[in-house]
């Protein structure tokens, strides 16, 4: 019994879902009757979707921890502090970090599975496995789920758990607007499992019109899945600036922040100021298919590239929602494992704060072969090769706080040193293609694809590995085997190599992407590409059972296993509800190494009065 | 300076010789078949040229401290607290900004004034190209015929040294006219006439070089990766007999 009141919450979110689901269906025959519309099919899915979308959020708990407020009835919180509580609709950013890490993970896993597919698929010319509509679909799924992982499992999962503690606070600013940020995102995933359901889509995850307003039913539901992941997304940015900027242990000026925290702040200023723009981009794809509208239709006045320009003015700086935050890990874990001062650490600050500016100011170079007009291309390949000097200021970082260190090469250590290997791949592959000479060529080849899984996968995910590894005994209170770290990161890197470097070459040959079948003479590298693919696919079992088997039974793991300065290591592992036993002063530099004598970088309250 | 940066100084010495050795003899691309595709080349090449110090520079210095600055003994030995100064900050700093600038302007903004530059030389032929769902119809309006690659055996002829013009429009949806061996490509956009030009400088054919192809680039459903058309570059006098046949 203990274990089914678990899922009571979801059930009634479920439950919630239905009767939202039936409400909305009427509405959309209702509307139907009224307008003498006759092919219902997709007002049903997005009056359905809308409405079974708030009935699933008051069900699971938006009705009982929070509505109820509204008719100043008594709130009902959840109070379990068992396993159960990570079903529930839990207030403590701990809780809410882990639910995020373990649904992202898992996405990532699957997302990773399909691309699997995709491989096997390309390891020879010719049709093998899917026909064309299965193939566009899995190829987008994968995309568009990966793209989640990248945006949500740092922002959502590890500055979730890990930032109130950085900054020595008891929880983030909104708690509830936090728990309604990840209950947003199963209805997504359930979306996204059942395009396939609905013709599929064949459009990729950047679903440009026309194509996205007249292929098949699935490309609706992609639609309103990506429109309702963006309003997580922005939920959390907001979550987090305000976090950030209001909830800082005394002491903790905005030069004391450990760097992870500043490019959580980066991240979530992307978050809340772009975000809304794909949205818009996307509920007009929505309107020219539902209600017919014609923003992109050329034969009744629209324009096709009006969208382009939208939806890469927030998917640009997407990119680095998801990178800013994993240069913070990467400069963390660099800097804990040399034991040295971060190098640079406010010429770091400015970067970031650079990067978010400039993120925002060059979006059209997605588009150089889109036939914008021509004046525009000298300006966004001059903005957008500018971002390479706060980029370099971060490689300067890494490199200088190694140079002369105490080096531990852990695992999390070993994955951050990958990173500056993949993201200098990833960043010098990106001038090719921020040059408008070479992307004329270049642009939507297979030299696309390896550059942009180098700065992805070989960046940020490398970078969430290395966080993962990092923070496992801080979130789990467990300790994994080191050895099957260094396995998992062994193979990884290796095979990621051997996977992505082919890629440039075949794409360089001619390849384009997005295909399911190719000239038959590029089948010799892709096959090689696709049997080291499922060797840097089977790497990730290494992961899977060295996390699984600590998470349950591993060595138990101090408060600081690492000894490292910043305030999430100065509790115990996991941490108590409200974070420290004492509420925290801080009283020195995150990253003091070396100085005999300097102050700790917290303490608390009682003992350091008077700093 | 000391013996860890002269070491560091060493490897970087060596890596960007060799780096730039490889640079300079590499063939990155099938052979260029048209004016246009030697400009684009010519500028990748510079960009790994330039991108080739920078490379060698921080692989050297990672592989470096990855192997000499492990700790000894004590794990939680501290290293020296060494900040930042603003001499290596500014240094760094001048070097990333005038590389980025030299990439900006050379090979971005020149190689883009060459291929501007061959646009504007008089224009030899004119040819419309529509993309439709899936196939390539490429009219010769002042021949009067046209190719459609729905028909097996239809292809896209050009004749050698003519600088070719083609005026691109698409049907229902995106779809992107690249054709490899030329390395130029733009969108075709629906109510949009988008513009490449090309003097093809090699013959060639489909038949021996898949390169010589019309490739859509930009994904337009389920069969974009076949939406393709065979592309033959022929002497003059061939083409203007290839033209009269299809006339008739």
């Amino acid at each position: 019994m203990a274990a089914l009141s678990a899922f009571t919450a979801i059930g009634r979110g479920l439950l919630g879902a239905a009767i939202g689901l039936a409400i909305g269906w009427g509405l959309a025959l209702l509307l139907g009757a009224l307008t003498g519309r006759e092919d219902l099919t997709q007002v049903i899915i997005a009056v359905g979707y809308l409405v079974a979308l708030i009935g699933w959020l008051l069900g699971v708990g938006v009705w009982s921890s929070w509505a109820r407020e509204w008719l100043r009835l008594p709130t009902m919180e959840p109070t379990e502090t068992d396993w159960r509580r990570y079903f529930r609709f839990s207030l403590d950013h701990k809780v809410i970090g882990t639910q995020y890490l373990v649904t992202f993970v898992v996405l990532m896993l699957l997302a990773g599975a399909l691309s699997m597919l995709v491989r096997v698929e390309l390891a020879a010319p010719g049709e093998d496995l899917m026909d064309p509509v299965a193939y566009n679909t899995v190829m987008g799924l994968h995309g568009i789920m990966m793209v989640a992982v990248g945006v949500a499992t740092i922002t959502g999962g590890l500055a979730n758990y890990l930032v109130p503690l950085m900054i020595g606070a008891e929880d983030v600013a909104f708690p509830r607007v936090n728990a309604l940020s990840y209950w947003i995102v199963p209805p997504v995933a359930i979306l996204l499992i059942l395009t396939p359901f609905f013709g599929g889509f064949d459009s990729g995850w950047t679903a440009y019109p026309p194509l996205s307003v007249v292929n098949a039913n699935g490309q609706l539901l992609f639609l309103l899945a990506f429109l309702t992941f963006g309003l997580s997304s922005i939920f959390g940015g907001l979550n987090f600036t305000t976090t950030i900027l209001k909830l800082r242990a005394p002491g903790m000026t905005l030069m004391r922040m450990p760097i992870f925290v500043w490019s959580v702040l980066g991240a979530s200023l992307i978050a809340v100021t772009a975000t809304q723009f794909v949205a818009f981009g996307l509920l007009m794809v929505i309107l020219d298919r539902v209600v017919g509208t014609s923003f992109f239709d050329a034969s009744k006045g629209g324009d096709p590239l009006l969208y382009e320009h939208i939806f890469w003015f927030y998917s640009h700086p997407a990119v680095y929602v998801m990178i800013l935050p994993g240069f913070g890990i990467e400069l963390e874990v660099v800097s804990h494992f040399s034991r040295k001062p971060l190098f640079g650490y406010k010429y770091v600050v400015g970067s970031i704060l650079a990067i978010v500016f400039l993120s925002m100011i060059v979006w059209a170079h997605h588009l150089f072969t889109s036939g914008m007009q021509e004046f525009l291309l000298i300006p966004f390949m001059a903005a957008t090769e500018l971002i390479s000097i706060p980029t370099g200021v971060i490689f300067l970082a890494a490199l200088g706080t190694m140079w002369r260190g105490r080096l531990r090469l852990t695992t999390p250590m070993l994955f951050a040193l990958g990173v500056v290997f993949n993201f200098l791949i990833g960043g010098v592959t990106g001038i090719f293609l921020a040059d408008v000479p070479t992307d004329i060529h270049l642009q939507e080849n297979y030299f696309t694809v390896a550059h942009f899984h180098y700065t992805i996968m070989g960046g940020e995910i490398f970078m969430i590995m290395a966080g993962l590894y990092y923070w496992f005994p801080k979130i789990t209170g467990r300790m994994y085997s080191e050895t099957l770290g260094k396995i998992h990161f062994v193979t990884m890197f290796a095979f990621f190599q051997l996977t992505f470097i082919p890629m440039f070459w075949v794409g360089m040959q001619g390849m384009n992407r997005r295909v399911a079948d190719y000239d038959a003479e590029f089948g010799d590298l892709n096959q090689i590409i696709s049997i080291m693919s499922y060797l840097l696919g089977a790497s990730f079992i290494v992961m899977v059972i060295n996390m699984v088997r600590a998470w349950f039974g591993g060595k138990r793991a101090a408060g600081n296993p690492w000894g490292a300065r910043t305030l999430e290591w100065q509790t115990t592992s996991p941490p108590p509800v409200e974070n420290f036993d004492e509420p925290q002063r801080v009283t020195g530099d995150p990253y003091g190494y070396g100085t005999p004598g300097a102050p700790a970088h917290s303490g608390p309250m009682t003992e350091t009065a008077g700093n | 300076m000391s013996r860890d940066g002269a070491i560091v100084g060493l490897i970087w010495l060596i890596l960007t010789v060799l780096g730039e050795m490889a640079a300079l003899r590499v063939e990155f691309f099938p052979s260029p078949a048209a004016d246009q595709a030697t400009i684009i080349d010519d500028s990748f090449r510079m960009l790994v040229v330039l991108a080739v110090p920078v490379m060698a520079f921080v692989i050297a210095m990672l592989v470096y401290s990855a192997l000499r600055f492990r700790h000894r003994g004590n794990p939680l030995e501290d290293g020296p607290p060494t900040q930042a100064n603003k001499k290596v900050m500014g240094a760094w700093f001048g070097v990333t900004t005038a590389l980025t600038a030299l990439m900006i302007v050379n090979p971005g903004i020149t190689g883009l004034n060459e291929l501007w530059e061959r646009a504007d030389e008089p224009v030899d032929m004119v040819i419309e190209i529509e993309g439709s769902q899936f196939f390539w119809r490429a009219s010769y309006a002042e021949y009067g015929f046209e190719t459609f690659s729905a028909i097996p055996a239809d292809e896209l002829v050009l004749p050698l040294g003519a600088h070719v013009r083609f005026d691109i429009t698409a049907k229902r949806v995106l779809h992107s006219f690249w054709i490899p061996a030329f390395r130029m490509k733009i969108d075709a956009v629906p109510g949009m006439t988008t513009v490449i030009n090309v003097r093809p400088t090699e013959l060639g054919d489909y038949k021996d070089d898949i390169n010589f192809r019309v490739q859509c680039a930009e994904l337009c459903g389920v069969s974009h990766g076949t939406m393709t058309m065979p592309v033959r570059v022929v002497t003059q006098l061939e083409f203007e007999a290839w033209a009269r046949a299809r006339q008739q």
